[in-house]
């Protein structure tokens, strides 16, 4: 695997699943994901150090099964959820996109996101850095997200964080 | 004359008498919209209420070792946490004695000296001024050479069992005594372990556009349950037979004339609920013999439902499946940030401890299952009761007000408790006069405020 190979194939993940989620395609958005996935969104416990072990310190965001993801893409679409009603309008941004490894068996990016969004007649963003490990698909067709780490520069929350703002 | 506050319509303590029409007797208790939208009277609460006597500032644990720092508040005055080089645990305004610029800008760390970043004054971790810039040159005059010039001192704090707890007032009844029977809750946090709590790392810090009440409420509110969060409910249930770390608890418990549950007020304003249920789901659950035979049984299963509670003004604990550890800090009047960490006893296996961080992330994090719908929900509220043409209260503090008792019921007896008033039944109930205390603590402290102002002013 050469490494402009591996940037083309992740950047199309990337761009993919930012789509995906701008447009609410969300069994399509869960299908980029390998059914044993990890999802973590770690939390500050200061300035500047990030919570580094999930299962003996909180994160914001934990799974290690994409059946979680799944939960909660059901509550978004289930109509009793008063945090998700209405949903914000969301704007996917991607950019910086660093091959740190690959191989025909893995790829390792590095990447800078930036997710701006609408809701109740007010706008806001959410930005930081994603980490994500890719494997080649149990069918052979494409790749998978095997990884995604997602660190969020601004965690001082505006009233609620879901998946979809990140 | 000082006026109490700028506001031509509050200047007597019988200009609040309006805020509440507290006549349970007679079947009501109205808190009037304005306590939760007019800014002057959030002057008045963040100075009678907040920075007039006890609030929480932080778990020891969140600063474990000589010279770790922690960088707080008390409302509006920021406070610098500090452990010196004995251990010893300082408070102190985190104000340059100079020109009043932050000592310290960080939010955490571990520090031997603070160096004001305007003019180098420098304070050790004991809060002791250790040096004035080019003092010798300065042409002081002796009485400013004679002066500490350290960092001001907190006029009160104490620690009760790890929880720390400061006052700008000198003039504040000892902790222990402010706590009343709220103290029996922490103590029920504390002795899960013989080693005690502690704070978990990684927390998370959020806002909403309400008001700080919507929040001292909610936390003992076991109305809402069923109809803010049933997305939370319907995904526990169909875990159910997934992994320990993701079960929670079953909220259908919440509203089931056949499972026990009460509510207790203290002085001061603390509130606290309890309803049985569900304790399997626990990670604490695995130590229940252990906890009998070290506290006995009914502190043990006191220890095994859900308890949430309130220690007056800004500290609450909701206690399910996990514990979690809520900090609140009104920025506004339609403004509040809070600050959310997950506690587990101390020495906790390394499995339990797993589960109960996941169970905390699902229901309790700002990114969670749970609390967003909390946070939509007080907003909302927060809107309606900016509505000037609905009447001038809302109804909801009512509900369970032919079944309050003064003092204690028979399961507060059990548990060694004196409470104020208690209530309870089957949980359907879902009392809402268990928030009358800390209403009445408001404005009782407010009117006790305006009045001595008055007399100062006279």
């Amino acid at each position: 695997m050469q490494n402009d190979q591996a940037l083309t194939i992740g950047t199309n993940i990337l761009h993919q699943q930012g789509r995906m989620l701008d447009e609410q395609r969300w069994d399509d958005w869960l299908n980029l994901f390998t059914e044993e996935c990890e999802y973590w969104v770690p939390a500050w416990t200061s300035e500047t150090r990030l919570t580094q072990d999930p299962d003996s310190e909180v994160s914001l965001i934990y799974y290690d099964l994409r059946s979680r993801l799944a939960d909660r893409v059901w509550r978004v679409g289930s109509g009793q959820s008063v945090a998700n009603d209405p949903m914000p309008r969301t704007c996917h941004f991607v950019s910086n996109v660093n091959v740190d490894e690959c191989s025909d068996s893995l790829i390792k990016l590095f990447s800078c996101f930036r997710v701006d969004y609408h809701v109740n007649k007010k706008s806001d963003a959410f930005f930081g850095h994603y980490h994500h490990e890719l494997t080649p698909a149990a069918d052979g067709k494409g790749w998978r997200i095997s990884k995604q780490k997602i660190i969020m520069m601004n965690d001082y929350i505006p009233t609620m964080m879901d998946f979809y703002l990140v | 004359m000082n006026s109490p506050t700028e506001s031509p319509l509050i200047q007597r303590p019988a200009d609040l008498d309006k805020l509440l029409i507290d006549d349970v007797s007679n079947g009501q208790f109205k808190v009037h919209r304005d306590l939760y939208r007019d800014p002057a009277l959030f002057e008045l609460e963040l100075k009678h209420v907040f920075e007039a006597n006890w609030v929480f500032l932080a778990h020891e644990t969140q600063i474990p070792q000589p010279h770790d720092y922690l960088n707080i508040h008390i409302a509006r005055q920021p406070v610098l946490l500090m452990r010196d080089g004995d251990g010893n645990l300082g408070a102190f305004l985190n104000i340059c004695p100079h020109k009043s610029a932050l000592v310290c800008q960080n939010e955490s760390g571990n520090k031997k000296f603070h160096v004001c970043p305007y003019h180098g004054w420098t304070f050790n971790s004991a809060g002791e001024n250790k040096l004035i810039k080019d003092r010798p040159q300065g042409q002081y005059t002796p009485d400013f050479d004679s002066q500490s010039h350290g960092l001001t001192r907190l006029a009160s704090f104490e620690n009760y069992r790890g929880f720390l707890f400061g006052s700008l007032n000198p003039d504040v009844e000892p902790l222990v005594d402010y706590l009343d029977g709220i103290h029996h809750f922490l103590d029920m946090i504390v002795d899960q372990s013989p080693d005690g709590a502690e704070i978990i790392p990684g927390r998370s810090y959020y806002t909403f556009d309400a008001n700080w009440k919507m929040q001292l409420e909610n936390c003992v509110d076991a109305y809402h349950l069923t109809s803010t969060h049933p997305s939370f409910m319907t995904i526990t249930a169909s875990r159910a037979s997934g992994g320990s770390e993701f079960r929670n608890i079953d909220i259908a418990d919440f509203v089931n004339p056949d499972v026990p549950a009460g509510n207790y007020t203290f002085r001061n304003g603390h509130t606290a609920i309890w309803i049985d249920g569900n304790p399997e789901v626990k990670p604490l659950y695995a130590q229940y013999d252990e906890l009998v035979a070290r506290v006995g049984k009914v502190k043990a299963d006191l220890m095994m439902k859900t308890v949430n509670f309130t220690v007056f003004p800004n500290l609450q604990f909701s206690v399910n499946a996990c514990i979690q550890m809520r900090v609140m800090k009104p920025l506004e009047v339609d403004k509040t940030e809070m600050r959310s960490f997950c506690v587990g006893p101390k020495g906790e296996p390394k499995e339990l401890r797993k589960q109960r961080i996941h169970q905390f992330e699902d229901f309790f994090n700002p990114t969670g299952l749970a609390t967003p719908d909390d946070s939509k929900v007080y907003e909302s509220v927060q809107y309606g009761l900016a509505a000037h043409s609905a009447s001038a209260s809302a109804l909801g503090h009512e509900r369970g007000i032919t079944n309050v008792i003064q003092g204690p019921d028979d399961y507060a007896l059990e548990l060694g408790l004196n409470p104020v008033t208690s209530s309870s039944g089957g949980s359907e109930l879902q009392d809402e006069t268990v928030f009358h205390a800390s209403y009445r603590e408001i404005v009782g402290r407010m009117k006790a405020g305006v009045a001595q102002e008055l007399d100062h002013a006279e």
